[in-house]
C-alpha cells in the first residue's frame, strides 16, 4: 500500500495545476468545440474515474503533441536546410557516439516522466475498498443483462433487481460493477464514466462508475462479440437519491395483471404463449395460478432473454439498439437537466410516447431488425440452440395485443 | 553449403561470346530435373532466390490488391449512418479478411520478397544457404494464400475479426468453415514464413562475402536478419494457438470451452506472443529499406550505423515482453497492466532512436528527391505519428478508452501502412532498375507518392477523431443518433475517411499503372544505368538485373558502403573531407567482371518444393471436409519429401539436351 501511496503522490505532483494550465490554451479551442459532440466523446468525462483517465491524457497527448512539433521541425529543417544545391559530398561519418547517447537518454527521460503517473493511475483505478454499491452484469449476445444483489450498498436493496440495457445508479455512488459473460467476450464501455473492461465467461472483472450528476451516459460493447456486435448497446442512468429510491422501489413491485378482457390481457396470453418460455415476467401465472419460469436455456445458447418485468420502466430495447421512445418524446429525457432528468426518466414510456413502429417491426420479424443465429434449421452446430430472437410467424393481431400488454410492464 | 553444380551460361570473361546454356532433355523421367532456362518451368521450379523473390513479390502484390478492395468495402459500408452495402455478416468477414490478407499474405511475403532478392546480393552470395527449401517456402505460401480465400467461395470467409479472440472463435459461435480455413491456411502460410526465415538466418550467418563482418553488414540485411530471428520464435507461437483451434473446432478438443473449465484469455496470450513481435516483423524490413534509401539520396552513411543496428536488435528483445498491452481492457490486473504499461513505454525508446538516426542521416547531407526519397521520408513522418498515438496507448488508462475504437485502427494503420507499406513502396522504387533493369517514370512516382500521403491521411488520420468520438472498430453500422453534431461528428469524418480510401486507392493504381507504362510491349522506357542512385552497397556492384550467379566474382567487402568506397576517394587533409570519383558504378561492374571466378556454382531446379507444397492445402481441406483427404496429402507429402532426399545433388547429364558432362563444362570454366 505504501508504494501505492508514493506513486500517487508523484502522480498528482505531475499532473497539478501547472501542467494543466499549461495545456489548458492548447485545448480550449478543442474542448469548446466538444460541446456537442458524440455522446460516446472519451474527453468528456461526467465522473471521477473517466477523469482521472482524463487528466492523464492532457498529460499524454500535450507531451506527444510538443515531441511530434519538434520531430517534424527539425525533419523539416533538415529537408529544407540541405536539399541539394551543389554543395559538395557531406562527410562520410557515421555519427557521434556522444550525441547517439544522449539522444537515446532524452527518449528514456521523457517516457519516465510519462510512466509515473501513468502507474499512479493505474494503482487508483483499480481500488475497491470505496465501493458504495455494487451491480453485476453479464454480457450476452447481443445485450446486457444488469442486476443488483440484496445488499445493504445502493441505499439498501433487499429484493434483487433484474433487469436489462440500462443501469441505473445513484449520482455521486462509487460503484462497483462486477461483470461476466455468458457465451463470448464482451466489453463494458460508459466513455463518460471509465475506460473498458471485458467480461469474460468464467471469471469475473470489475470495473468502478461514479457519476458525478444525474444524467444518462450511452456505452457500448467493444469487444468483438460476433454477428450483432454493433447492436450491443447500454446506457447508466444516474438519478438523485429520493428518484433512485422510487427507481428501486418500482423495480420490485407485484406484478400487475391487465384488466380481464383489455386488449392487454390477450397480451398476456399471447405472451404467455408466444414469448414467456424465454422471457421472465416476476409475478405472471398461468391458467393453474403456476408461477411461469422462463426455461431460455432450452433454446438459447447462452441461457437466457432479458427479463421484461418492467420492461417500459427503460426506454431502449434489443441491446439497447432501439428507441422505445418516439422522436418527439426522446429529447424530453435525454436532453433534461440534471434536475429533471430523474423524474423524466422515471415517467418511463408511455401510451403516446411509445416508439411503435420500431418495436413493432422488432415483434414483427427480429432478426431482419438485428442480424442474429435464430433460424433453428439452420443451426446443426448448435443443436438448433438459437443466438438472439428468431422469427414467431405473430400475426398483427397477437402484435397489438403485445404491444398493448407490454405497455403495462412498468 | 548447398551450393550444387549445374551448367548455366558462362560469363563473358575471354571476350568470346557467352556460350549458351544446353536445353533441358524433352525425356521424362521420374527424377529428372527441370533445367530449363526459358518459359514457365524456369520460374515454377526454380530455386534461384531472384526469381523466387520476384514471385513472392507478384503474389503478395496481388493479395495487396485483394486486401485493397476488402478496405474499400469496409469504408463504403461506414460512409454513411446503417450502410446497406454489406450484411452483418459479410461485413465481419470483410474485416477478418482484409486484416488477415494485409498482414499474412502482403506485407509479410512483400517484405520475404525483398529479404529474398537483397540479402544474398547485398552480402555477396550466389544464392541462399538452402535454394529448394527457399522454393518450398514461396509455394507453401503461395498454396496457403489460396486455400485460406478459397473460403471465400465455400461458405464465406473467417468473421472473428484478425486475433481470433476464442472463444467466439468455436463451432457454436462461428458455425461456418471461415475460421478452419483461416486457422489451417495460416499454420500453411507460418511454415512458409519459418522454413524461409531459417534458410534465411543460416545465410547471414554463413555465406557473407569475404571482408563483411556483421557489422559491416547492410543495414536492409541486418534488419531483415532480425526480423528473422523474430519469425523463428514468434511464428511456433501461434502455430501452437492454431493448433489448438484446429483441435478445438475439428475434432472436439476442449481448450476454449469455458464450460468445460477452459480460460479464454489463454488464447489471447499465445495470439499475442505471436502478435506483437508480429508488428515488428511487418515494419523492420521497411525501416531496413529506408535506411539504404536515405543515405543514398543524402550521400552520407547512415547516422549511427550501430546504433540501428542495435536498436533493431533491441526492439526485436524487448518486442517479446510487451504483448499484454494489447489486453489492457481484458481484466489482468493493476500490477501486470502497470508493467506492461512502462515496459511498452521502454520500446519506444529504439524506436525514437531510429527517428532520430533517419533525421540526422538527412541533416547535413545532399538530399535528393527522388520518388524512393520521398516514401522514405513520408515513413519517418507517418510512422512518427503512428509512434505518439502508439505512446497514449502505452498509457494503459488511456488505453482503456481507446482500444477496439476507431483511435487503435488510426494508430495501427499509421504503423503498418504509414511505417512498413511507405518502406516497401521506397524499395519498389529504389530497387526497380536493379531488379527489373528498367526505371519507373519518376514524374508518374511522384504522384503515386502524394496521392497515397493525401489518401492515407484523409483516410486513417479522421479514424483518430472518431475513435476518440467513441466509435468502437469492428461494427457494421453506425447510427446517426449516437454521431454528435459539432465539428467532430462521427457522420463527417466518416465520409471523409471514405473518400481518403479512394484517393489511396488511386495512387496505388498509378504503381500498377507505372509499372505497365515502364514495361508494356513497345515501352520507349530505356534500360536503367548500371548505377542510377549512385548507391552505396554490395548488391549495385552487378549487372542490372543480375546474371543468374549474381556475381562474376565474389566480392571482397573491407569497408561498410563498399561500393560507395570503391566509386570515391576522400583526397581531404585532416578534418578537411573532399570526395573524388575513381571510379563509376560502371567502371567497378565491369573490374569484377573482368576478373570473374573461374568457378561458379549454382543450385539445381527442382520439382520437389511444389509438390510438397501442394500436399499442404490437400491436407488442410481434409481437415474441414474428408479424413480420407488427410491422408491422400500425407501420401503426396511423403512421396515429395522421399523424392526431395533422393534427388541427385547435380543436375545430371541426362537431364540434359543433348546429355552434358559435368566435367565438361567445370573444365571448359576452368580454362578461362
Amino acid at each position: 500500500m505504501q508504494a501505492v501511496e508514493t506513486t500517487t503522490t508523484l502522480k498528482s505532483v505531475t499532473s497539478s495545476r501547472l501542467v494543466r494550465t499549461l495545456v489548458a490554451g492548447s485545448f480550449a479551442a478543442l474542448l469548446a468545440g466538444c460541446a456537442t459532440d458524440a455522446p460516446q466523446d472519451t474527453w468528456q468525462p461526467k465522473g471521477s474515474n473517466a477523469r482521472m483517465i482524463n487528466d492523464l491524457d492532457w498529460v499524454v497527448f500535450s507531451i506527444a503533441g510538443v515531441v511530434g512539433v519538434v520531430v517534424f521541425s527539425v525533419l523539416a529543417l533538415a529537408l529544407w536546410k540541405y536539399r541539394d544545391r551543389g554543395q559538395p559530398i557531406p562527410e562520410q561519418t557515421h555519427g557521434k557516439p556522444a550525441l547517439e547517447i544522449g539522444l537515446t537518454i532524452l527518449p528514456a527521460l521523457i517516457l519516465v516522466g510519462i510512466a509515473i503517473p501513468t502507474v499512479g493511475t493505474i494503482m487508483d483505478l483499480a481500488e475497491t475498498n470505496d465501493t458504495e454499491c455494487i451491480v453485476n452484469v453479464t454480457g450476452q449476445q447481443w445485450w446486457w443483462e444488469i442486476d443488483y444483489p440484496v445488499q445493504d450498498g445502493c441505499g439498501g436493496i433487499e429484493e434483487p433487481i433484474v433487469t436489462s440495457g440500462q443501469m441505473v445508479i445513484e449520482a455521486g455512488t462509487k460503484v462497483l460493477v462486477r461483470g461476466t459473460s455468458r457465451d463470448v467476450i464482451h466489453s463494458w464501455w460508459i466513455p463518460s464514466l471509465n475506460g473498458k473492461r471485458d467480461m469474460v465467461p468464467g471469471r469475473i472483472h470489475t470495473v468502478r462508475l461514479e457519476a458525478d450528476e444525474p444524467g444518462i451516459f450511452a456505452g457500448q460493447c467493444t469487444e468483438f462479440c460476433g454477428l450483432s456486435h454493433a447492436n450491443m448497446r447500454m446506457e447508466v442512468i444516474a438519478m438523485n437519491s429520493t428518484d433512485f429510491a422510487i427507481w428501486k422501489a418500482n423495480q420490485v413491485q407485484d406484478y400487475v395483471a391487465p384488466v380481464a378482457g383489455s386488449l392487454a390481457a390477450e397480451g398476456e396470453s399471447t405472451f404467455i404463449s408466444q414469448c414467456s418460455r424465454c422471457h421472465q415476467v416476476d409475478g405472471l401465472t398461468d391458467s393453474n395460478d403456476e408461477l411461469i419460469i422462463s426455461r431460455p436455456d432450452q433454446n438459447v445458447w447462452s441461457g437466457a432473454a432479458p427479463n421484461l418485468t418492467n420492461f417500459m420502466t427503460r426506454n431502449t430495447f434489443a441491446g439497447a439498439s432501439w428507441d422505445l421512445l418516439s422522436k418527439e418524446c426522446r429529447p424530453g429525457v435525454w436532453d433534461a437537466s440534471p434536475s429533471t432528468i430523474g423524474a423524466a426518466y422515471l415517467d418511463g414510456v408511455t401510451d403516446s410516447c411509445l416508439n411503435e413502429v420500431e418495436l413493432r417491426e422488432w415483434l414483427r420479424n427480429a432478426p431482419a431488425k438485428k442480424p442474429m443465429y435464430a433460424d433453428p434449421e439452420s443451426l446443426e452446430a448448435t443443436d438448433g440452440l438459437v443466438r438472439g430472437m428468431p422469427y414467431l410467424a405473430l400475426s398483427e393481431d397477437q402484435i397489438d395485443q403485445l404491444v398493448a400488454y407490454l405497455l403495462e410492464r412498468k | 553449403m548447398a551450393i550444387i553444380e549445374r551448367p548455366t551460361e558462362i560469363p563473358d570473361t575471354a571476350n568470346r561470346g557467352v556460350r549458351p546454356a544446353p536445353k533441358a532433355s524433352t525425356n521424362y523421367g521420374y527424377l529428372r530435373r527441370p533445367v530449363e532456362t526459358t518459359g514457365w518451368r524456369s520460374w515454377a521450379f526454380t530455386v534461384d532466390h531472384k526469381k523466387i523473390g520476384i514471385m513472392y513479390g507478384a503474389v503478395a502484390m496481388f493479395f495487396f490488391i485483394l486486401g485493397g478492395l476488402e478496405a474499400a468495402l469496409i469504408r463504403l459500408q461506414l460512409a454513411g449512418p446503417d450502410g446497406t452495402i454489406l450484411s452483418a455478416d459479410k461485413y465481419n468477414q470483410m474485416f477478418t479478411m482484409h486484416a488477415t490478407t494485409m498482414v499474412f499474405l502482403f506485407v509479410m511475403p512483400m517484405a520475404a520478397a525483398f529479404a529474398n532478392y537483397f540479402i544474398p546480393l547485398q552480402i555477396g552470395a550466389r544464392d541462399v544457404a538452402f535454394p529448394r527449401l527457399n522454393a518450398l517456402s514461396l509455394w507453401v505460401f503461395v498454396f496457403g494464400g489460396v486455400f485460406l480465400n478459397t473460403s471465400w467461395f465455400l461458405g464465406g470467409g473467417a468473421d472473428g475479426g484478425w486475433f481470433m479472440y476464442a472463444p467466439n472463435s468455436s463451432v457454436p459461435f462461428s458455425p461456418t468453415n471461415g475460421v478452419d480455413f483461416w486457422g489451417l491456411g495460416l499454420q500453411i502460410t507460418g511454415i512458409a514464413s519459418l522454413v524461409g526465415a531459417i534458410n534465411l538466418i543460416v545465410t547471414v550467418l554463413n555465406m557473407r562475402a569475404p571482408g563483411m563482418s556483421m557489422m559491416k553488414m547492410p543495414i536492409f540485411t541486418w534488419m531483415a536478419f532480425v526480423v528473422q530471428m523474430l519469425l523463428l520464435f514468434a511464428i511456433p507461437v501461434i502455430t501452437v494457438a492454431l493448433f489448438l483451434l484446429m483441435f478445438q473446432r475439428s475434432f472436439g478438443a476442449q481448450f476454449f470451452s469455458v464450460e468445460a473449465g477452459a480460460d479464454p484469455l489463454l488464447w489471447q496470450h499465445l495470439f499475442w506472443i505471436f502478435g506483437h513481435p508480429e508488428v515488428y516483423i511487418l515494419v523492420l524490413p521497411s525501416f531496413g529499406i529506408i535506411s539504404e534509401v536515405l543515405p543514398v539520396f543524402s550521400k552520407k552513411p547512415l547516422f549511427g550505423y550501430p546504433f540501428v543496428v542495435f536498436s533493431g536488435a533491441a526492439i526485436g528483445f524487448v518486442g517479446w515482453g510487451v504483448w499484454a498491452h494489447h489486453m489492457f481492457a481484458s481484466g489482468l490486473g493493476p500490477v501486470s497492466v502497470a508493467v506492461f504499461s512502462v515496459a511498452t513505454m521502454a520500446i519506444a525508446v529504439p524506436t525514437g532512436v531510429k527517428i532520430i538516426n533517419w533525421t540526422l542521416t538527412l541533416w547535413g547531407g545532399k538530399l535528393t528527391f527522388t520518388t524512393a526519397m520521398l516514401f522514405a521520408v513520408g515513413l519517418i513522418v507517418q510512422f512518427t505519428i503512428g509512434g505518439l498515438s502508439g505512446v497514449t496507448h502505452a498509457v494503459a488508462p488511456s488505453d482503456t478508452q481507446q482500444t477496439d475504437t476507431y483511435y487503435i485502427v488510426a494508430h495501427f494503420h499509421y504503423v503498418i501502412f504509414g511505417g512498413a507499406v511507405l518502406g516497401l513502396f521506397s524499395g519498389f522504387y529504389y530497387w526497380w532498375p536493379k531488379v527489373f533493369g528498367k526505371l519507373l517514370s519518376e514524374s508518374l512516382g511522384k504522384w503515386n507518392f502524394w496521392l497515397m500521403i493525401a489518401g492515407m491521411n484523409l483516410t486513417f488520420g479522421p479514424m483518430h477523431i472518431i475513435g476518440l468520438q467513441g466509435q468502437p472498430r469492428r461494427m457494421y453500422r453506425w447510427t446517426e443518433f449516437r454521431a454528435g453534431e459539432g465539428f467532430f461528428n462521427l457522420g463527417f469524418w466518416n465520409l471523409v475517411a471514405t473518400i481518403g480510401t479512394f484517393v489511396l486507392g488511386v495512387g496505388i493504381l498509378l504503381f500498377l499503372v507505372n509499372i505497365w507504362i515502364t514495361h508494356r510491349p513497345n515501352s520507349k522506357t530505356p534500360p536503367a544505368p548500371a548505377d542510377p542512385w549512385d548507391a552505396r552497397s554490395l548488391e549495385w556492384i552487378t549487372s542490372s538485373p543480375p546474371k543468374e550467379y549474381n556475381f562474376a566474382r565474389t566480392p571482397q567487402v573491407s569497408q561498410l558502403d563498399e561500393f560507395f568506397h570503391r566509386k570515391y576517394e576522400d583526397v581531404g587533409e585532416g578534418d578537411k573531407h573532399e570526395y573524388v570519383q575513381k571510379m563509376t558504378g560502371e567502371e567497378v561492374i565491369q573490374f569484377e567482371e573482368d576478373n570473374a571466378d573461374p568457378n561458379i556454382h549454382l543450385p539445381a531446379p527442382s520439382y520437389w518444393p511444389m509438390v510438397l507444397a501442394f500436399a499442404l492445402p490437400v491436407m488442410a481441406y481434409g481437415v474441414i471436409y474428408n479424413t480420407l483427404l488427410i491422408v491422400a496429402g500425407a501420401a503426396i507429402a511423403t512421396m515429395a519429401m522421399f523424392g526431395w532426399a533422393l534427388e541427385p545433388a547435380d543436375a545430371e547429364a541426362s537431364d540434359f539436351d543433348p546429355p552434358v558432362e559435368g566435367d565438361e563444362m567445370s573444365k571448359e570454366l576452368a580454362n578461362v
